[in-house]
C-alpha cells in the first residue's frame, strides 16, 4: 500500500445498472455522506414543527390571561417542544454532522459500519413519527421533557401520551447508541497512516469523546423509561409513593442521563467551533492540548453533577453541597475552551464570513449561558432560581445561543463542502444579524422575568407589572428569530441552484475533508496527503513553514485495534450501563423488609445456583470452542458451541421454570416492590440470554456454511465476548438477588 | 473535651507505623542515593500521609467511632499513598530477570490490568462487606490485615498507570477506560452508602465511647449516625473520584506533552489486525 | 408592596437576604467574568481583522503558562463561591424532629394550610405573625409541587411520600405572593398562593375568627345556599367546620369570604365571580378537578350568596 493511500474498506460496488437512483438511491444509501445529509434534512424539519410549537406557546404567552390555547394543549405543546428539539433536532444534527464529517477528516473511505449507520439513521424519522402519533391516539404527553414522576404515572397521566413518548426514546436512542458505537470503532479503526489519536481534528476528538458520554447516558435513560412504562402497563410502583415507590428515583434516573445529555449536545457544538475558529483567524487552535484534555474532564465530571437539577427537592446539604462543588468544578474546563478559543483570534487575521459571525456569537452567548448556569450552581441561588424563566433563559442560552449558533456556524462552513456551492454571504450576514438580534431579543429579558418570579411550564400568568411587557418583547423576538431561520432555508434553496461553485478548499482550510472534491466522491479520497501534524493541509500550502510534528506515532498509541472487537466492547459498556441501573433499582428497593413476597419466602436458591454454574460452565465453553476456531478445528468448535448454546438453553429454562413455580405461588410483578424489581432484573437478564442464543445459533449457521474457514474469525469472536458479558452480569445478579439466601 | 484537645491527644504513636516510614525512607535514600530533587517530595509526601492516616487523631475515630474516619483511612491507604509513593520511583525498565520464565509469575499480576483492576476496585468492595468491615473494627488482626492488604491492594492498582517500568505502564487511552471504570465502581458503592443507606458497618451506630468523645462527636461536629453513614458514602464518591479524575487529566498530560519516537518495542498481541487492513464482513 | 421588579431582591426574611446578597456578589463576579471574554473577543475582532493583501499570520501553538493561569484562576474563584455557597446554606437547615408551627399540603392545584396548634384548616392563603420563624412542614396529596414564596424563603419540593420542612419567616406585616414552582399538572400555572404576615395582634384576631365555626346564613338567599351544599354534592369534597366535614379533597371553605382570590389566584374572590366560578368552574380553570355540576343562574347565585357570608 502506498503511503499516500487510505485504508480501504471494501464497500461492495454494485455493477453499473443495477445501482439504485434517483430517490430510492437516498433510501437504500449506506454512504456516511448521503446518511448525514438525511440526518441533517430531517432535523430540519423536526426543527420547523419543534419552532412551530414554540411560536404557539409564544403567542400564548405574549398577554397575561391569554385564551389562544388551551391549557391542555399548551402543556402538550411544551412537552413536545423539549423533546422535539432534543432528540429529534440537535441530537440528529450533531450526529449527521458528525456522520459526514468524520470519515472526511480521518482520511476513511467510509464509516466502519455502513449498515449500521444506515439503520441508525432511519430509526430516527420513524421514532419521530410514532412520537407525533401521539397526537392522533388520545393525545401528546403533557408531563413535560422529563416527566417527573409520578405526574407521568397512569393514575395523573392517562391518555397512553407518555407510553408513545417511553417508546419513541426507546426506539431514538437505539439509533443514538448504534451512531456512537458506529463512530468510536470508526474513530478508532479507520485512521489514515500518520493521523495518530494526538493529531486529531478537535471535531473528531470531541465526537470522539461525546461518543462514549452517549453510550452511558442513553442507557440510563432506557432504565428509567422501562421502568415507567413497566409501571404503567403492568400496574408497578416503580415510581408511585402510593406503594412505596420512590417519585425521586425518577429523577435520579434521568437525570444521571438528563445531565450527561446536555454535554452530549453540547459537545459536538465546541468541536464545530473548535474548527471553524480557527480557520477564519487564520491562526491553528491555542493550546490544542489544553482543549483535548478539558473535553475529557467536561466528560468525566458530566456525570457527578446531576442532582444539581434536584437541588430544590430537599436531599439534605451534604450532597448539595458536593453537587454544587462538582458543578462549580466542571465551568473550569469549559472556560479553558472560551480562553482559547478567544486566544486564536489574538495574533490572527480575522475574516469575518458569516460562519465566523455566527461562532463569535457563540462564544459570548455560551459564555452567558454558562455563566447563569455557575449561579444555579450555587446551592441558595438555585433555591431561588431554579424552575423559573430564569433557567429558560440559561438553558436556551446554552443550547440556542451556544449548540444552534454552532451549528448554523458549521452550516456556512461545511455547506460548499457538501453541496459544492457557496452559501450567499450577503444572505447569511442577514440570517445572522436577524438571528442575532431576534435570539437575544427572546431569550435575554427571560432572566429578568425569572427574577421577577415567573415560574417556567405556565399556560398564563396574571396582570403583575411588566410581566406583560416583557413577555411580549420576548415574543417579538421569537418571531424574528423564527423568520431569521426562513432566511437561512431561503438562502440554502437559492444558493443550491446559484450559488458560487465552490471548489475543494474556499476557505483556506486545514483538516483533510478540504482535500477531497467538493462534494467527495462516493469513496472520499483516492489519495490521502501525508499526514505528519495536525494540518496537513496546511503543511502542504506551506512547505517553507510546517507546522511542528507533533502527536507522531509512538509504541503507546498505535495499539491495534480491530472494529468487531471494538464495536462490541463499546456495545457492552452501554448494556452494562443499563444493568447497573436496573441492579441499582433492585439494591434501593429491597434494602428493608416490605409486605409480601421477599426473596427468602419466594425463591429457591439452590435450584438457581445449580442453573447459574450450568451458565458459568457455557462461559468456559465457549471459551475453549473459541480456541479450537483459532486453530482451525471446526468440528471441535461447532460441538462445543453446541454445547454452550445447550447450557445456555437450561439456564433458560431453569429461570422459566423459577417464574412459573414463583406465579403459582401467586407472585406477580406487581405483587410488591421486591416483585417487580426481581422479574425486571431478571427478565432483563434472561432476554440478553435469549438474544445471545439467537446469535450463537446465528454463528453455527455461518459455520455450517464454511464462513470461517479464511480465519476472518472477529465476529464468532466478538459473539462469544458478548457471551461472557451476559455470565459476568448474571453473576452480579445472583450475588445481588440470591447469594444473600445462601450465606 | 474540646476539639482542640482531642486533636492534640488522640495520637497513636504505634511503633510499626513509624518503624516502616523510617525504613522505607532509608531505603529510598540508599537505592536511589537521593539528592533532593522533586522526586523525594513525592515520597515524603506519601510517607506523611501514611502516618497521618495511622497514627493521628483520624485512626482514634476511625476506630469505633466514625464510619467517616474508617472512609477516609481506606481512601488513603488505597488510592493516595501508593500513588505518591510509586511517583517518587524513577523510571526504569524492568529487570531483565523478570523476563525469564522462571520469575515471569512474579510480574504476571502487574501485566494484566484486569487483575489490578479488579484488586483495587474489589479491595474497596470487598471490606465494606458488613460481616468484613465490623470484623476489622473489633478484631485486632483483621484491623491490620485490612490496612495491609489496602495498601499493597493499591500498589497493585496504580501499578500499570504510574510504575516505575514505563513500558509495562498501560497505553494512555487504556489508561483512562481503566481509571474512569474504577471511578464507576466507586461511586456505585458509594451511591449505595449514601443514598440507600443500608446498614454497612453496623458497629458504627452504636459506638463505645473508650475515649469519651461521643458527645463531641455526636452534638457538637453534628455527626449523628445517619450523617456519618451518607458523609462517609459521599467521602466514598466524590473524593474518590476526584483522584481518579486527576489520574486520568496526569495521563493525558503525559501523553500530549510526550515527544514523539519511543522506542517502539509494543508487545503485539497475535490475533490484532494492524490498522489499515480492515474488512467489512 | 415590593420595592424592586424582582421579589428575589427584594427579601422579607433574613433568609431570603442571605440569599439576595449572595446572589448579588455571585453575579457580580460573573459579570467581571463576561466582561473580560467580551472584552476579548470584541478587541480581537477588531484590532486583528482581516487586513487587505495581508500574509498569512505567523502559527502561533499556545503558551503553557497562560493556559495554566486561565484554569488555575477560575479554579481559586470556584473555591471561593464554593465557600460562599456553603456559607449562604446555612441559614436554612430546618430540624425535622420538631413540632411544625405550619403544616401545608399541596394539592393539583390548590394548596392546604393546617394549623397543628388550633386545628385551624384553610387554603391558598396563610397568614402567619410577622417577626416569627415558623417551621412549614411540607406534604404533597398527590404529585411533586413546589412551595416558593421569593421574598420570604427558599425554594422547596413538595414530594408525595416525603415530608420537607423549611423556615418561613417575615419580618414585617405584608403581603408576600407564593407559587408552585413544579410542573404538577394541567392547572400548574393557577397554583398560586400568598402569605400574609399580620402583626402579632391581627394575627390573633385573625386566628380567633378562623377558630369559629362557619357564621349561619343570614338571608333567604344565603339559607338557599346552603341548602344546596348540603345536598348537592359539594359537602362530600368541601367541609365547612359547623356545617358539614369532608376530608380535604377539596378547600375548606369555612372562611372563604375572607380570602382575597378564588381557584388558587384564578378569580379575585367577589360575588360575581364566585358566582362565574360556581357556574362553571371548568370555565374559569380548565381542568380543574371540580366538576361543572350543572346549576342554574339561581342555585349558584343562591350558593355564592352563602359563602360570600362566611366570614
Amino acid at each position: 500500500m502506498s503511503a499516500f493511500a487510505s485504508p480501504s474498506v471494501e464497500i461492495e460496488t454494485p455493477e453499473a445498472g443495477s445501482a439504485p437512483r434517483g430517490l430510492f438511491a437516498w433510501v437504500a444509501t449506506v454512504d456516511h455522506k448521503r446518511i448525514g445529509i438525511l440526518y441533517l434534512l430531517t432535523a430540519l424539519v423536526f426543527f420547523i414543527v419543534g419552532g412551530v410549537e414554540a411560536l404557539l406557546m409564544r403567542i400564548q404567552l405574549a398577554r397575561p390571561n391569554n385564551t389562544f390555547l388551551s391549557p391542555g394543549a399548551f402543556n402538550q405543546i411544551f412537552t413536545m417542544h423539549g423533546t422535539t428539539m432534543i432528540f429529534l433536532v440537535v441530537m440528529p444534527t450533531l450526529f449527521g454532522l458528525a456522520n459526514y464529517l468524520v470519515p472526511l477528516m480521518i482520511g476513511a473511505r467510509d464509516m466502519a459500519f455502513p449498515r449500521l449507520n444506515a439503520m441508525s439513521y432511519w430509526l430516527l424519522p420513524f421514532g419521530g413519527l410514532l412520537l407525533h402519533f401521539s397526537l392522533l391516539a388520545g393525545g401528546a404527553p403533557a408531563v413535560g421533557w422529563f416527566s417527573y414522576a409520578p405526574l407521568s404515572e397512569t393514575q395523573y397521566a392517562s391518555t397512553h401520551g407518555v407510553d408513545y413518548w417511553v417508546l419513541a426514546l426507546l426506539i431514538l436512542g437505539v439509533g443514538s447508541v448504534a451512531t456512537s458505537i458506529n463512530l468510536i470503532a470508526t474513530i478508532l479503526t479507520l485512521r489514515a497512516p500518520g493521523l495518530t489519536i494526538r493529531r486529531l481534528p478537535l471535531f473528531v476528538w470531541m465526537i470522539f469523546v461525546n461518543s462514549f458520554l452517549v453510550i452511558l447516558a442513553i442507557p440510563a435513560l432506557n432504565a428509567a423509561i422501562v421502568m415507567l412504562f413497566i409501571d404503567r402497563n403492568l400496574s408497578t410502583y416503580f415510581f408511585s409513593p402510593t406503594h412505596g415507590g420512590s417519585a425521586l428515583l425518577w429523577q435520579h434516573f434521568f437525570w444521571a442521563f438528563g445531565h450527561p445529555e446536555v454535554y452530549i449536545m453540547a459537545l459536538p457544538a465546541f468541536g464545530i467551533i473548535s474548527e471553524v475558529v480557527p480557520v477564519f483567524a487564520r491562526r491553528p487552535i491555542f493550546g490544542y492540548e489544553f482543549v483535548a484534555a478539558s473535553t475529557v474532564a467536561i466528560a468525566l465530571l458530566s456525570f457527578g453533577v446531576w442532582a444539581h437539577h434536584m437541588f430544590a427537592v430537599g436531599m439534605g446539604h451534604p450532597i448539595d453541597l458536593f453537587f454544587a462543588a462538582s458543578s462549580m468544578l466542571i465551568a473550569v474546563p469549559t472556560g479553558v475552551k472560551v480562553f482559547a478559543w478567544s486566544a486564536t483570534m489574538w495574533g490572527g487575521s480575522i475574516r469575518l464570513t458569516t460562519a465566523m459571525l455566527f461562532a463569535v456569537a457563540f462564544l459570548i452567548q455560551f459564555t452567558i449561558g454558562g455563566l447563569s448556569g455557575v449561579t444555579f450552581a450555587v446551592v441558595p441561588i438555585d433555591w431561588q432560581v431554579t424552575d423559573t424563566y430564569y433557567l429558560v433563559a440559561h438553558f436556551h442560552y446554552v443550547l440556542f445561543g451556544g449548540t444552534f449558533f454552532a451549528v448554523f456556524a458549521g452550516l456556512y462552513y461545511w455547506f460548499p463542502k457538501m453541496t459544492g456551492r457557496m452559501l450567499s454571504e450577503r444572505l447569511g450576514k442577514l440570517n445572522f444579524w436577524m438571528a442575532l438580534i431576534g435570539f437575544n431579543t427572546a431569550f435575554f429579558v427571560q432572566h429578568f422575568l425569572g427574577l421577577m418570579g415567573m415560574t417556567r411550564r405556565i399556560y398564563t400568568y396574571p396582570d403583575l407589572p411588566g410581566w406583560g411587557l416583557l413577555n411580549l418583547i420576548s415574543t417579538i423576538g421569537a418571531f424574528l428569530l423564527g423568520a431569521a431561520v426562513l432566511v437561512l432555508l431561503w438562502n440554502i434553496v437559492v444558493s443550491l441552484r446559484h450559488g458560487q461553485p465552490a471548489g475543494d478548499n474556499p476557505w483556506q482550510a486545514w483538516t483533510l475533508e478540504w482535500a477531497a472534491t467538493s462534494p467527495p466522491p462516493a469513496q472520499n479520497f483516492d489519495r490521502v496527503p501525508p499526514i505528519r501534524s495536525r494540518r496537513p493541509l496546511w503543511d502542504l500550502a506551506h512547505p517553507e513553514r510546517p507546522d511542528p510534528e507533533v502527536g507522531g506515532p509512538t509504541s503507546r498509541d498505535e495499539f491495534a485495534l480491530e472494529k468487531n472487537r471494538v464495536s462490541m466492547v463499546t456495545f457492552l459498556i452501554s448494556e452494562g450501563a443499563f444493568f447497573v441501573m436496573l441492579i441499582l433499582a433492585y439494591l434501593y428497593y429491597n434494602n428493608h423488609t416490605m409486605d409480601g413476597p421477599t426473596p427468602a419466602s419466594t425463591l429457591n436458591a439452590k435450584k438457581t445456583g445449580v442453573f447459574t454454574l450450568c451458565l458459568l460452565a457455557s462461559s468456559l465453553t465457549i471459551w475453549l470452542a473459541e480456541r479450537k476456531l483459532e486453530a482451525r478445528k471446526p468440528a471441535a468448535f461447532r460441538w462445543l458451541l453446541a454445547l454452550t448454546i445447550l447450557l445456555g438453553a437450561v439456564f433458560i429454562l431453569g429461570q422459566g421454570q423459577e417464574y412459573l413455580h414463583v406465579f403459582h405461588a401467586g407472585v406477580m410483578v406487581n405483587s410488591n416492590l421486591f416483585a417487580t424489581t426481581f422479574f425486571t432484573l431478571t427478565g432483563f437478564h434472561g432476554l440478553h440470554v435469549c438474544v445471545g442464543l439467537v446469535a450463537l445459533l446465528i454463528v453455527m449457521g455461518l459455520s455450517l456454511a464454511g464462513d470461517f474457514k479464511q480465519g476472518r474469525i472477529e465476529a464468532a469472536k466478538s459473539i462469544g465476548l458478548y457471551w461472557h458479558f451476559v455470565d459476568a452480569v448474571w453473576l452480579v445478579v445472583f450475588s445481588v438477588i440470591y447469594l444473600r439466601l445462601l450465606l | 473535651m474540646t476539639t482542640e484537645q482531642f486533636l492534640l491527644s488522640a495520637w497513636n504513636w504505634n511503633p510499626w507505623v513509624i518503624a516502616v516510614c523510617v525504613a522505607t525512607f532509608l531505603t529510598y535514600g540508599v537505592r536511589y542515593q537521593a539528592r533532593f530533587s522533586r522526586k523525594i517530595c513525592w515520597l515524603l509526601a506519601g510517607l506523611v500521609v501514611f502516618f497521618l492516616t495511622l497514627a493521628s487523631p483520624m485512626d482514634a475515630l476511625a476506630d469505633g467511632y466514625l464510619f467517616t474516619a474508617h472512609m477516609l483511612q481506606h481512601l488513603l491507604l488505597l488510592l493516595v499513598v501508593p500513588p505518591l509513593i510509586l511517583l517518587s520511583l524513577p523510571p526504569a525498565t524492568m529487570p531483565g530477570r523478570f523476563q525469564k520464565e522462571r520469575w515471569k509469575w512474579l510480574t504476571w499480576m502487574v501485566r494484566h490490568p484486569a487483575v489490578t483492576w479488579c484488586l483495587g476496585v474489589g479491595g474497596m468492595w470487598l471490606w465494606h462487606a458488613p460481616t468484613l468491615c465490623n470484623a476489622a473494627v473489633t478484631n485486632g488482626w483483621i484491623h491490620r490485615l485490612q490496612y495491609v492488604s489496602l495498601l499493597l491492594m493499591g500498589f497493585a492498582f496504580w501499578w500499570p498507570i504510574l510504575g516505575p517500568w514505563s513500558r509495562q505502564r498501560l497505553s494512555p487511552l487504556a489508561g483512562i477506560v481503566y481509571l474512569f471504570s474504577a471511578c464507576l465502581g466507586c461511586t456505585i458503592l458509594g451511591i449505595i452508602l449514601t443514598f440507600a443507606p443500608v446498614e454497612v458497618c453496623s458497629i458504627y451506630l452504636h459506638p463505645i465511647d473508650r475515649l469519651g468523645i461521643l458527645p463531641l462527636v455526636q452534638n457538637q461536629w453534628g455527626l449523628t449516625p445517619a450523617k456519618d453513614q451518607q458523609l462517609g458514602g459521599l467521602l466514598m464518591w466524590v473524593p474518590a473520584c476526584l483522584i481518579y479524575f486527576c489520574g486520568i487529566i496526569g495521563l493525558l498530560a503525559r501523553w500530549y506533552g510526550q515527544a514523539n519516537d519511543e522506542a517502539p518495542v509494543y508487545e503485539s498481541q497475535p490475533n490484532a489486525t494492524l490498522i489499515g487492513e480492515t474488512h467489512v464482513h | 408592596m415590593q420595592a424592586n421588579f424582582s421579589p428575589i431582591f427584594d427579601p422579607a426574611s433574613s433568609q431570603a437576604a442571605a440569599i439576595s446578597g449572595l446572589f448579588m456578589v455571585v453575579l457580580l463576579i460573573c459579570a467581571i467574568i463576561l466582561a473580560i471574554v467580551v472584552g476579548m473577543v470584541g478587541v480581537g475582532l477588531i484590532r486583528f481583522r482581516q487586513r487587505p493583501g495581508s500574509a498569512e499570520p505567523p502559527s502561533y501553538f499556545g503558551n503553557r503558562k497562560l493556559e495554566i493561569i486561565w484554569t488555575a484562576g477560575p479554579t481559586l474563584i470556584i473555591i471561593c463561591l464554593f465557600v460562599l455557597t456553603a456559607r449562604g446554606m446555612r441559614q436554612s437547615d430546618p430540624p425535622a424532629n420538631q413540632e411544625p408551627d405550619l403544616i401545608v399540603i399541596s394539592h393539583q392545584w390548590w394548596w392546604e394550610a393546617r394549623y397543628p396548634q388550633t386545628g385551624v384548616a384553610t387554603a391558598n392563603e396563610i397568614h402567619v405573625p410577622a417577626g416569627s420563624k415558623w417551621l412549614v412542614r411540607l406534604q404533597s396529596a398527590d404529585v411533586i409541587h413546589d412551595f416558593w414564596v421569593p421574598r420570604l424563603a427558599r425554594k422547596m419540593d413538595v414530594v408525595p411520600g416525603n415530608t420537607n420542612y423549611i423556615w418561613l419567616e417575615a419580618r414585617v406585616p405584608g403581603q408576600y405572593a407564593g407559587a408552585c414552582a413544579e410542573y404538577c399538572g394541567a392547572q400548574h400555572a393557577w397554583m398560586r398562593f400568598s402569605v400574609i404576615a399580620d402583626s402579632p395582634e391581627t394575627y390573633a384576631a385573625w386566628l380567633r375568627e378562623q377558630q369559629n365555626p362557619a357564621a349561619l346564613p343570614a338571608t333567604d338567599s344565603a339559607r338557599q345556599g346552603l341548602k344546596i351544599f348540603q345536598t348537592m354534592t359539594c359537602a362530600n369534597c368541601h367541609s365547612i367546620r359547623g356545617v358539614s366535614v369532608a376530608g380535604s379533597a377539596a378547600p375548606d371553605l369555612t372562611h372563604l369570604a375572607v380570602r382575597r382570590y378564588l381557584g388558587a389566584g384564578v378569580l379575585s374572590n367577589t360575588e360575581t365571580n364566585l358566582f362565574r366560578w360556581l357556574k362553571n368552574p371548568q370555565a374559569s380553570k380548565p381542568g380543574c378537578l371540580m366538576p361543572d355540576l350543572k346549576l342554574t343562574d339561581a342555585q349558584a347565585s343562591a350558593v355564592a350568596s352563602y359563602l360570600e357570608t362566611l366570614q
